[in-house]
């Protein structure tokens, strides 16, 4: 069975869930119809490459081709049906057309040009002299089947950004209380002769050096959480997808935030303190 | 006197105190968001299905309502054969299908999602001008309909339920009336949508249509069972899917697990953020006040009271960092909704997050554990101070 006689038949869904009956016997492949499952079902129903089940378009028991699977596919990595907990069977499209009774009809054609201005000219064409369907370039079916995607990844943004002030707030008070501490250190420094900007470029760079371990350790978590999450995720659905991805990119946005928010923050908490007198700091 | 010193010691380092309220309250509020998250879901979903109280939906073999285009055979007879059975009050076939709305001087004819319904025992839509169908060249549309073909109610429509392509014909074609608008309640936001009666779109739709539907909803007796009823169709027509309200709410648990199990992860992480704060200010303020707890030791007062004292300082903070972030919690979490209702395909009754008193009170309740815990190292520092040392060292120092 070809690559491109599987795509053929994708392209007419039945009207019906197909229903699949128990294996019966092993025959030859070239005995009866031939159909792939997906890897999902295989495990599921116990079925092997070579075994018989009958196809119905109906449910109950209804009278149905009897067929031979010749091949197990693995499931794509679509993210758009990676919930929906569906079996996939792959036959030759006339054999899925009678099966279902859909006659001369399906789902929709892919045609291939050779892009650019070419495949713009056909889109015109087709259209032009279209009854009762269209044609879209396939980018344009894309964006429209990952709106899903896009809005949630709108709304982990969204919780990211909750994050990032959560974490702001936390590090704002974590450097003020670590600042507080040593206020007598820095009064001692102040009253040696030590300028109000050293103190102050001490506590930045301290806070940066913090921010930066803490954002490494973070890092080691993250990656670690990414890797058992993946190994969660695929393994409940069954899927070769990639749920979490640690990236250069995120790493780098993450460690330059929490970097910007350490040393703003050491800058306040360490601003706070010079501008107070020293005499003050030591409580006289 | 163990409050008003609690008091006092906050009120000490004020920008320290309000740094850790906000932060207690921006954890607070996350952590809220995702309890809404995790319970709304269920909660919404739920009325969602029980909003014109059928409990129980039947579907072809091995699918769910609407989720392909499969479709019911002898729908009389099954409509006959559930409504004898005395536990079942109401049944309501419900057939789906895409209709093309034909409009004069336009080229392209609009699509339009149509619900074949008994007018007399409907479930799906509430009207909100104009009248129910009545007869069978009558329609109700909802609002994106009317925005898409400009129809108004009275307006006579030319709706095929199919186009030929090798004939360039439309077939089907029916002349319908608009004789009311409505509120469809299982349908997508954006979605246009129109009710006919049941034996109009049946026709329309040939002999492939001919006495099919996509969908019966089936309402049981008070105080029967649904679970009961929803076997024994189960026992009867093999050939459908039946699904009862908490059926329903497992599918969509296991095809939103995501979401809950996103609620519980960031939940569990604002809640572990909050305790750190809380730990770490008030381990610091008993590190700033070792002599002032040496001396009140020394002077007589107990363990207890000093032990009270931090408890306190601690639950003052937690208290009203989850009490600010209870209402930054709702803020957010309308925010976050509507960022969530612009899924493709989502009916407007369904809300990710819904407020419900429990969820307020569960997240005060976690964070006021939270906090009690977060005062047990800091306590137990400040009980197990030696006194005449502690003193020693403030005096050097």
């Amino acid at each position: 069975m070809t690559a491109g006689v599987l795509l053929a038949a994708l392209v007419l869904q039945t009207p019906a869930p197909a229903a699949i009956q128990p294996p019966t016997r092993h025959v030859t492949a070239t005995e009866t119809r031939q159909i792939a499952i997906d890897e999902r079902l295989a495990a599921d129903a116990n079925l092997r490459v070579g075994d018989t089940v009958v196809l119905s378009a109906h449910p109950g028991g209804a009278p149905g081709d009897t067929v031979v699977i010749a091949a197990i596919t693995q499931r794509g990595t679509d993210p758009s049906d990676v919930a929906r907990d569906e079996y996939k069977v792959r036959l030759h499209l006339s054999e899925l057309q009678e099966l279902s009774g859909s006659g001369d009809r399906v789902d929709r054609f892919a045609v291939l040009t050779s892009g650019g201005a070419e495949r713009d000219t056909a889109l015109d064409r087709i259209n032009a002299a279209a009854f009762g369907f269209r044609a879209y370039r396939s980018a344009d079916v894309a964006v429209g089947t990952s709106k899903t995607f896009q809005v949630v990844s709108r709304f982990h943004r969204a919780i990211a950004g909750i994050t990032v002030v959560a974490s702001a707030i936390f590090l704002l008070c974590i450097l003020l209380l670590r600042v507080d501490q040593r206020r007598h250190d820095i009064a001692a420094l102040r009253l040696m002769g030590v300028s109000r900007r050293s103190v102050v470029w001490s506590v930045v760079v301290e806070a940066a050096l913090i921010s930066v371990i803490g954002s490494g350790l973070g890092t080691i978590v993250g990656w670690t959480a990414s890797l058992l999450i993946n190994w969660h995720y695929r393994g409940l659905y069954r899927t070769a997808l990639t749920f979490a991805l640690v990236t250069p990119g995120v790493v780098t946005l993450a460690v330059a935030l929490a970097v910007v928010l350490g040393v703003t923050a050491g800058y306040v908490a360490a601003l706070r303190l010079v501008t107070t007198p020293p005499l003050a700091l030591l409580g006289r | 006197m163990t409050g008003a010193l609690a008091i006092a010691s906050l009120r000490r380092h004020p920008i320290r105190t309000f740094l850790a309220t906000l932060g207690v309250a921006i954890a607070a509020a996350l952590l809220l968001d995702m309890v809404m998250l995790a319970t709304g879901m269920q909660s919404s979903f739920r009325r969602f299905l029980l909003m014109q109280g059928f409990q129980i939906r039947i579907s072809p073999k091995g699918t769910l309502p609407f989720d392909s285009e499969a479709t019911i055979g002898d729908a009389s007879a099954i409509t006959r054969a559930l409504t004898a059975n005395r536990d079942v009050v109401a049944v309501s076939p419900v057939l789906g299908a895409q209709v093309h709305i034909v409009q004069r001087g336009h080229a392209r004819a609009a699509t339009v999602f149509a619900l074949g319904i008994d007018g007399l025992v409907e479930g799906d839509y509430e009207l909100t001008a104009g009248a129910h169908v009545s007869a069978p060249d009558h329609i109700v549309v909802n609002d994106v309909m009317q925005r898409a073909t400009g129809a108004r109610v009275g307006d006579t429509l030319d709706v095929a339920a199919g186009l030929d392509p090798q004939l360039r014909e439309y077939t089907g074609l029916r002349r319908l009336v608009v004789v009311g608008t409505g509120r469809f309640y299982y349908t997508a936001v954006n979605q246009p949508v129109m009710a006919v009666p049941l034996a109009t779109l049946q026709a329309m739709g040939g002999s492939d249509r001919a006495d099919r539907v996509s969908l019966f909803m089936v309402k049981v007796r008070d105080r029967v069972e649904p679970e009961v009823v929803a076997r024994w169709i189960n026992e009867t027509l093999p050939r459908v899917t039946t699904i009862s309200t908490t059926a329903a709410l497992h599918e969509v648990d296991s095809r939103l697990g995501y979401f809950r199990q996103l609620s519980l992860i960031l939940g569990a992480v604002s809640l572990v953020v909050g305790f750190l704060l809380v730990t770490t200010l008030v381990t610091v303020s008993v590190q700033d006040r070792v002599g002032e707890i040496a001396v009140l030791r020394a002077i007589g007062v107990s363990r207890g009271h000093v032990v009270q004292q931090i408890i306190i300082e601690s639950l003052m903070l937690t208290v009203a960092g989850a009490v600010s972030g209870v209402v930054i919690g709702l803020i957010t979490a309308r925010f976050l909704d509507a960022i969530l209702s612009t899924l493709p395909g989502l009916p407007a009754a369904f809300h990710f997050f819904v407020f419900r008193s429990s969820a307020g009170w569960e997240t005060v309740a976690l964070l006021v554990g939270s906090g009690l815990l977060a005062a047990i190292y800091p306590s137990w520092r400040a009980s197990s101070l030696p006194v005449a040392a502690t003193l020693r060292g403030e005096a050097v120092a």
